[in-house]
Order: C-alpha cells, then sequence, then structure tokens
C-alpha cells in the first residue's frame, strides 16, 4: 500500500511536522519537514492550530495536497510540565547610614580626608583648624560650593572632603584652591548624620580605595580598639573594589550581611527522606537530591520564603494542567546559587549589593496527557480543511521516538543517549545494544538560563534576557565597525543604526539589539556563560548519571544533543567538554543527516510506525 | 578647558567672542557645541525664558564633570539644527557634537552618521530644563568617551505644539533672518557677566 503520512511533534515551545510517504515495498521517502511554534500549552486542544499550520507547510514543501494525506502520528507527550522560582537569601543592611559605598561615576579630586560632618549652610561657621567634610544638598549650584568651600579654606579652617547630592563633584574639584576628596550623587544627603566623624576616601582613576576598604585603615582613622574593628570590618568587606567611598562612625552603626531565614525544603523520596535549609545554598539542596532520588515530592516549610516560592510552583503548575493541587507533585528539583543586584536597606545612595539567591526549578508529572483528546480535535480540524481521508493517532512515547530519530544520526551507535534540550525541562533516553530504552526528565532548562541572566544583570526584561543568552555580542565601537566578543573587528558597509552606536549589542539573526545597560561586555558574557554552564552542565551530568547503565558514565557511548538549545552557539560545546573526561562523544545530532537536532521525535515517529506496520522490513531498532 | 562661570550672585548673561574661523580639532577628548546665529546675540533666552548663559553654562558643566573638554562654534550661514549639530560633529575631534538652536531645541550628533539622523535629539524646545541641559553635555560627553549612557530622559507633550507652534515660528522666523549667507563658520570663547537687568 502506498501511504502519505506526517509524524507530528508537539513540544513546549515548537510544533515540529516530519513528512514520508511509504511504498509499495515498506521504503520510506522523506519528502518534507516543517516547524511552527506550539499555539497553546502542549497537551491541550488548542494545539490544534500549530498542528494544521505545520502538517500544511510540510505539505506545501513536498508539492502535495491535504487530500492527499492517510495518517498523522502525534507524539505521547512527556508527562512533565517545570516552573522556576528565586528567591534572595542574604541582604546587607546599612544602620545609621554609617557609609556610603556607591560608586558614583565621576568622583572628584583625590586622597583621604578624615573631619566632622558639617552642614553646607553651617560652613561659615566652622572654627578655623577644625578639619570638617562638608554636606552639601541638592540644588546648591557648583560655583557656590566651590566659592564657599574656598573662602572657609581661606578663613583657615582645615576643609577635608565633600559629599554631594549632585552630580558635580568634578566641577566642584576643579574650582578649588586646594584639592580634597569629593564624592557626588549621594541621592540621600539629609539621612547622613550630621556632627559625627567621617572619613572620605577617593581613587584614582581605575583604581580602588585602600584605606576604608581596610578594616585596620578603619581602625588606624577613628582609633578602634580590636573589638570595635571586629564590629566595622563588615563595612571594609562592604567598600571592596570601590573608587570611592564615605565612612562615618556613629556610636552604634554597623553594617550587618544576614542571611534571611529562607526556609527549609522536605526532600521525599521513595525510600529516604530529606529536610535542607535553603539558606546553606544550591550545593547542598542538590546532594541532598541525589541521596534520596527517585524524588517523590518536595514541601517548602510553611510561612516562610521557601515554602510561599514551592507553593507558587504548585498552584502555577495546577493551573497549567488541570489538577487538583493535591495531585501536583514534584518529581524533580534542580537548585542554582546565583547573586542578584539589589538595592541596600537603609542606603543613602541608591547603593547596590549583589545578594546570594537560590534559584529553583521544580517538575512535575502530569497524570495523563490529552492527546487523545487533541487527536480528535485535529482530525476533525484538518478534514474540515479538505483532508478528507485523514486519521491521526497517538504514535509513540516522546522519549523513544526521540531516540529512533536521534539514530538516524549519521555516525552513531547503540547504546546511545538522547539528550533533549528544551525550554522547561531537559530530558535524556537511552537506548542500550538489546534496544531497551530508558528515560528521565529533569527539572532546569532553557527558561531557566534566560531566567538566570535576567536576575543577574538586573535587566527585568525577560525577551532581553532571551537575546542574550541566544546571541554572541558585540560592542558597536564606531557606526562602522563592531568589536565581537572574542577581540575580532567586523566592518561594515552601511553606518550601524544611532541605537546601537557605542553599546553591546546582541548579535541576532535580524540585525542587532543593544542591550540598554552599563554592564561591560565581559560581565555580559560571563554571566551568560555561567548560567548555562550551572543548568545545562549540571543537568547533562545528572541525566547521565541517572540513565547510565550502572551509573557509570564511561558505559555510554554517544550522546546527541537535540532539542531548541542544541541549536544554541556554546551550549554544545559546553556539554561536550564536560563529558569529554568520560571518553563520550557527544555532539548536536543530525537527524536524517539533513535536519540538525530538529525533528527527531516526528521522524522517530514515522521510522516506528514503518517498523511496526512492515514486518517484512528489517528491524529498524524501533519496539513499537 | 575649564569656563570661568564664575560670576557673583543673580543672574548671568552670556557673549560670545569670536577667535577665528572654526577649526577641526585634533583631541580625542573634546565635544563641540554648536550655537546658532541668535544664540545670545539677538535672544537672550530660550522660548520657556531660561536665560542662555545658563544653557550654556549647564551643558558644559555638564561636559566639565565627565572629564572631557569642549568647544564652542557658531555657525552663521544656517540656523539648520541638524546641519548645526553635524558640522560641530565633523569638527570635533571625537566626532561628538551638539547644536542648540536659540529657541532651546537641541541634538546631539556623530560626525558618521547622515547628517537627518541624530544620536539624541530633543525636539520640543519648551519642554526641555536646565537638568536636560547638563544631562545633554554629560551624555555627549559619555559618547566622546566610548562610553554608553542612558538616553537623557525627555519629556513627551501632545500640546506643546498647539500651544507653542506659533511662538517657535516665530522665533524661528527671526533667527533665520539673521543669517548671512557664505559667513563662515567661527569659533567661539563664552564670557559671562553679571546681568544688566
Amino acid at each position: 500500500m502506498f501511504r502519505t503520512i506526517v509524524g507530528v511533534d508537539i513540544g513546549n515551545s515548537t510544533t515540529e511536522a516530519s513528512l514520508a510517504t511509504i511504498g509499495p515495498d515498506g521504503s520510506v521517502d522523506y519528502v518534507g519537514a516543517a516547524l511552527t511554534r506550539t499555539t497553546g500549552i502542549k497537551g491541550t486542544v488548542k494545539n490544534v492550530d500549530g498542528v494544521a499550520k505545520a502538517v500544511t507547510w510540510a505539505l506545501e514543501a513536498a508539492g502535495m495536497q491535504l487530500a492527499d494525506l492517510d495518517l498523522i502520528l502525534l507524539n505521547e507527550a512527556t508527562p512533565v510540565i517545570s516552573g522556576l522560582a528565586m528567591e534572595t537569601i542574604t541582604e546587607t543592611i546599612i544602620t545609621e547610614s554609617t557609609m556610603i559605598g556607591h560608586d558614583p561615576r565621576t568622583p572628584g579630586g583625590k586622597g583621604l580626608g578624615v573631619g566632622t560632618i558639617v552642614d553646607f549652610e553651617t560652613l561659615a561657621d566652622a572654627e578655623p583648624g577644625e578639619p570638617v567634610i562638608v554636606l552639601v544638598a541638592k540644588g546648591v549650584d557648583f560655583d557656590l560650593t566651590a566659592r564657599t568651600i574656598n573662602a572657609a579654606v581661606d578663613r583657615g579652617v582645615d576643609v577635608t572632603g565633600a559629599i554631594l547630592c549632585n552630580d558635580d563633584a568634578v566641577l566642584v574639584a576643579n574650582r578649588l584652591n586646594t584639592k580634597i576628596p569629593i564624592i557626588d550623587e549621594v541621592s540621600r544627603v539629609d539621612l547622613v548624620p550630621k556632627g559625627m566623624v567621617a572619613a572620605v576616601e577617593v581613587a584614582g582613576p581605575g583604581q580602588s580605595i585602600r584605606t576604608l576598604s581596610n578594616a585596620y585603615g578603619l581602625a588606624t582613622i577613628f582609633g578602634l580598639d580590636s573589638e570595635q574593628t571586629k564590629v566595622v570590618s563588615p563595612v571594609a568587606r562592604a567598600l571592596t573594589g570601590n573608587r570611592s567611598a564615605v565612612v562615618v562612625r556613629t556610636p552604634s552603626g554597623d553594617v550587618e550581611d544576614r542571611t534571611i531565614p529562607a526556609g527549609s525544603l522536605d526532600l521525599v523520596g521513595v525510600q529516604k527522606k530529606a529536610t535542607v535549609d535553603v539558606s546553606r545554598g544550591a550545593a547542598e539542596i542538590m546532594a541532598e537530591v541525589q541521596r534520596v532520588s527517585p524524588l517523590v515530592d518536595v514541601m517548602g516549610e510553611a510561612g516562610t520564603n521557601t515554602g510561599g516560592m514551592i507553593a507558587n510552583v504548585r498552584q502555577s503548575m495546577a493551573d497549567l494542567s488541570n489538577h487538583a493541587l493535591a495531585d501536583v507533585r514534584i518529581g524533580d528539583l534542580l537548585a542554582i546559587d546565583t547573586a542578584v543586584p539589589q538595592e541596600v536597606r537603609g542606603g543613602v545612595a541608591g547603593e547596590v549589593a549583589l545578594e546570594n539567591a537560590v534559584a529553583l526549578a521544580a517538575m512535575v508529572r502530569t497524570k495523563e496527557s490529552g492527546m487523545k483528546a487533541v487527536a480528535e480535535a485535529v482530525t476533525s480540524h484538518l478534514r474540515g480543511l479538505g483532508a478528507t481521508k485523514v486519521d491521526v493517532a497517538v504514535g509513540g512515547v516522546e522519549a523513544e521516538m526521540a531516540v529512533l530519530g536521534a539514530l538516524t544520526t549519521p555516525g552513531t551507535d547503540k547504546p546511545l543517549v538522547v539528550l533533549d534540550l528544551g525550554g522547561g525541562s531537559t530530558d535524556a533516553a537511552v537506548i542500550e545494544t538489546n534496544d531497551d530504552i530508558d528515560a528521565t526528565h529533569l527539572a532546569g532548562a532553557g527558561d531557566l538560563v534566560t531566567k538566570l541572566i535576567d536576575a543577574e544583570l538586573g535587566l527585568d526584561n525577560l525577551e532581553l534576557a532571551e537575546e542574550i543568552k541566544r546571541c554572541p555580542l558585540g560592542k558597536a565601537e564606531s557606526f562602522f565597525h563592531v568589536r565581537l566578543e572574542n577581540g575580532t573587528v567586523q566592518f561594515f558597509e552601511t553606518p550601524l543604526p544611532p541605537t546601537a552606536f557605542a553599546r553591546v549589542v546582541a548579535l541576532g539573526e535580524n540585525g542587532m539589539n543593544p542591550i540598554p545597560t552599563r554592564h561591560s561586555l565581559d560581565r555580559i558574557r560571563t554571566v551568560r556563560r555561567t548560567a548555562k554552564e550551572r543548568v545545562f552542565v549540571v543537568n547533562a551530568l545528572r541525566a547521565l548519571r541517572s540513565v547510565a547503565p550502572g551509573g557509570d558514565l564511561r558505559r555510554i557511548g554517544f550522546v546527541v544533543l537535540l532539542g531548541g538549545c542544541a541549536l544554541d552557539f556554546e551550549i554544545p560545546e559546553l556539554i561536550a567538554d564536560a563529558v569529554a573526561p568520560f571518553g563520550i562523544v557527544c555532539g548536536t545530532g543530525n537527524v536524517r543527516g539533513t535536519e540538525g537536532p530538529r525533528n527527531a521525535v516526528a521522524s522517530g515517529l514515522v521510522a516506528s510506525y514503518v517498523a511496526s506496520h512492515a514486518p517484512a522490513e528489517p528491524q529498524v531498532g524501533a519496539r513499537a | 578647558m575649564t569656563v570661568s562661570t564664575n560670576t557673583q550672585d543673580g543672574q548671568r548673561a552670556i557673549s560670545f567672542k569670536e577667535v577665528g574661523r572654526a577649526e577641526r580639532g585634533k583631541r580625542s577628548d573634546e565635544v563641540v557645541l554648536a550655537i546658532s546665529p541668535a544664540f545670545a546675540t539677538l535672544f537672550s533666552k530660550t522660548i520657556v525664558d531660561l536665560p542662555h548663559a545658563e544653557v550654556i553654562r549647564q551643558v558644559l558643566a555638564g561636559i566639565e564633570e565627565q572629564e572631557v573638554t569642549a568647544r564652542i562654534i557658531r555657525l552663521q550661514h544656517s540656523a539648520d539644527l541638524a546641519l548645526m549639530a553635524h558640522t560641530a560633529a565633523k569638527l570635533s575631534g571625537s566626532g561628538i557634537g551638539i547644536g542648540i538652536l536659540a529657541r532651546g531645541t537641541a541634538m546631539i550628533h556623530q560626525r558618521d552618521l547622515p547628517r537627518l539622523s541624530s544620536l539624541e535629539l530633543f525636539p520640543q524646545s519648551p519642554l526641555l530644563t536646565l537638568e536636560t541641559y547638563r544631562s545633554i553635555g554629560s551624555n555627549a560627553a559619555q559618547y566622546a568617551k566610548g562610553e554608553s549612557p542612558e538616553p537623557v530622559p525627555t519629556l513627551n507633550d501632545q500640546m506643546a505644539r498647539p500651544r507653542w507652534q506659533a511662538k517657535a515660528a516665530l522665533l524661528h522666523l527671526k533667527e533665520t533672518e539673521l543669517v548671512r549667507k557664505g559667513a563662515p563658520t567661527v569659533e567661539v570663547v563664552p564670557e559671562f557677566s553679571a546681568a544688566s537687568v
């Protein structure tokens, strides 16, 4: 019988179709493939539009009509969905405005000044010979500031430094007769305590302060004993790396670097249980997860941040999958340490500190997928469009189909592991020499990387974070050239858009996207690469350990990377580097030698169907 | 150049002294500011009565705060903002120039851009404040240093057009009357003095 069939893979983000004709002798001829966005949530009737589009496109590419179509094979979607949450676990609090540790871009003057803080208005009353630091409120003109300070110095007042609210430090410094360190852009200048002894330090361009960031330096300036030095050491630490800083000595002021009681996670495994405090960080959480795995469920301590976080994930997944809240069970958890820029509580200049945070990705097993309903809806929809003789069947389990599709990559052989790097979850399936197939699903994939990039760069813009994740970076150094992240230069004939000028840009397929932040190219690149490493390399190793025969990575011969993230420009090489020590051949799949890492499941569906319906054919490794 | 703007309290007035033809700068750490024929000559205030002296002072302060130097040129043959800013950019050692019209409209330009493009444009002169002028100077200087400043936040007022268009048109007319065909672009030095109000 001569049949036209389409394998359709409905994924979390894309729907892929693979069109094949089967000859009378059972020979398979792949004639078309198509890819489109998944409509609605995977496994729901809303998928129909995406399926119809993919099928129609595949037929068009092959020059066929809907009426020619005999059979559509859908995948039994992996019954997992995943959710994300993030919570900071440390915070920095400055009490009594003891320090100003923000980094204005243009401090003025240079050096270290120690003195009593006086208001600008009362500078005229200051006694000659007394060391003072002037505090200038917003709205005072730089000429007036400079003139008043000069006049005070002429009277013999020892003005040793200045703290300004306006961005005027260089302007004032240029107009002073004596050079003093000046810090500006201190937005809440009214909160700085007056009448206290303070120290102002400004370092030269490209350097960082030495005295105020050194606990013993502070002890020397303020004459502290050993106990007091212990108390101020967090202040010194908080100022490390700044070009300028102010430290005020107040009776009980302090900088606290405290750990927020984040709550604990109850991990319930099949045989073991564990409770782990989230504030101990990702490494300990993951060690516990591994110890109790396979996980049955995870609970967060009620009334804590962690409890709220887990409850959020649970609720959003219950909504997604239409399950009762009680039926949502977390089957895997990935915790990642991250550092999020947060405004310091009690700061007077909008200081920002990098706080530790933990990101959690959780995966939930859903009870059943709605693929049967989708199949019925697709049948009626396509018949309505003119595909009169079409049938729709649920063709096979996603992981098994992916393995079959991956095996069509040239140069592979069993035992083979497929790593499907998707948006929500990382899925792994192994086919052993005796054709046994085993699969595992892990929480954390592309979406988590996007979220990490977003949080660590403080973007608050997931689309931009996604762009940063996908594309290499460059810096537009002029209108005609871009310095790429590997140090080489690319020239252009026509001028670049004005919005890209002097900015770090993401070099996407459709031109450049300027990244509107002050982060340097190097910093963005580091954040991007470490986010990918912390999610994909960690998950790849976790996945391989759980599917490898006997848990021994050395017994895996081939690893084929599939899924959208396998198309990434650096994730495959990061994973390949990580598994190379185990003697594993690892690379991006090339399904049927033409499709790259796409279309594996769709092709596997066709292959599996042919194998089970044409027994005369030699088995292609399916056990449908 | 640290411009001495140090006149004692009260309103400042500004005048510009010609020091010769405008030449192309060689320093890569400079921003060139172009002013129009009527700037601080026929007019002494912008459309919303900001004194020209303060406008220039804030732009120069913004540039100086970034530790970049500034030069000022005056165009005599045109009052076209894009041409002014582009001329300034082409004469600037860093390739960054600013143009300001007598009524206050401003623009940051770069020499490699097409003339009618710009890095940042501030088209609604009635909405520009002295803080905006400070930020314009500051941003231009940061572009000159190869940094990536956030564009200056500006207001947009739908009513600005109907409300101010007539006045803007009159001011522009007066300004263009001072245009002298073929007159060279000259470099000028600002001189601040106490206002004689």
